[in-house]
């Protein structure tokens, strides 16, 4: 047990917690956005932990899931479309609450790492989350609906 | 297809491959010989591929 540890334990039990109660409970809007922000919690907490172990390779799994994770929300977004257009979800506090926490998490193991291509795989995954996070985010909101090509 | 177009898609693939390949040697563990052959080789592929997706989004 480390600090790394535990603050992606503390994260865990928090924020997983909270977005697990949204995705079982509520309107839709609040399900799909919570869904939307649990693998945006969930990406920081496993840099934290690759940190944490002192396992460099397991960064991929973050990496992976920035990547996919903002693809699935906007699966929903679009099979959801139609039941989400009268009221669209915007969690905006929440969005840029955790899009500021992920940037924070990679700035410190960034910092953490020192130069090099470790630092630059990290900013990689944290790019990837922060604007995958906002563009998943803003679809859900219903930002992209002008834009059907069909 | 004219010179100019053909000349302005390869310039589009070598610029997508460049992005790539760079992408390919931050993101792998040791960097050596057969990391880079396999990863120029993916990248080429990747780099056409990207070049379709986007002239299929961009309508074109």
């Amino acid at each position: 047990m480390n600090g790394w540890t535990a603050t992606a334990t503390a994260v865990l039990a928090l924020g997983g917690g909270a977005t697990v109660w949204g995705v079982a409970t509520g309107p839709l809007g609040r399900r799909v956005v919570a869904q939307n922000l649990s693998t945006s919690l969930a990406c920081p907490v496993l840099l934290l932990l690759a940190q944490g172990y002192g396992r460099p390779s397991y960064v991929d799994l973050a990496l992976v899931l920035a990547l996919l994770g903002p693809v699935g929300t906007l699966v929903f977004a679009r099979l959801l479309a139609e039941d989400l257009e009268g009221d669209p979800p915007g969690a905006r506090a929440a969005t840029y609450a955790v899009a500021v926490f992920g940037a924070t998490v990679v700035i410190v193991l960034c910092a953490v790492a020192g130069p090099g291509r470790a630092m630059v795989k990290l900013l990689v995954t944290g790019a990837l989350l922060v604007a995958g996070n906002l563009v998943a985010s803003r679809a859900l909101a219903g930002g992209f609906s002008g834009s059907r090509h069909g | 297809m004219t010179p100019c177009t053909a000349l302005r898609g390869a310039l589009e693939v070598v610029a997508w491959w460049a992005v790539l390949f760079l992408l390919w040697l931050v993101l792998i563990g040791t960097v050596d010989t057969l990391e880079l052959v396999v990863g120029a080789a993916a990248a080429l592929v990747c780099a056409v591929a990207a070049r379709g997706a986007r002239r299929a989004v961009g309508g074109r």
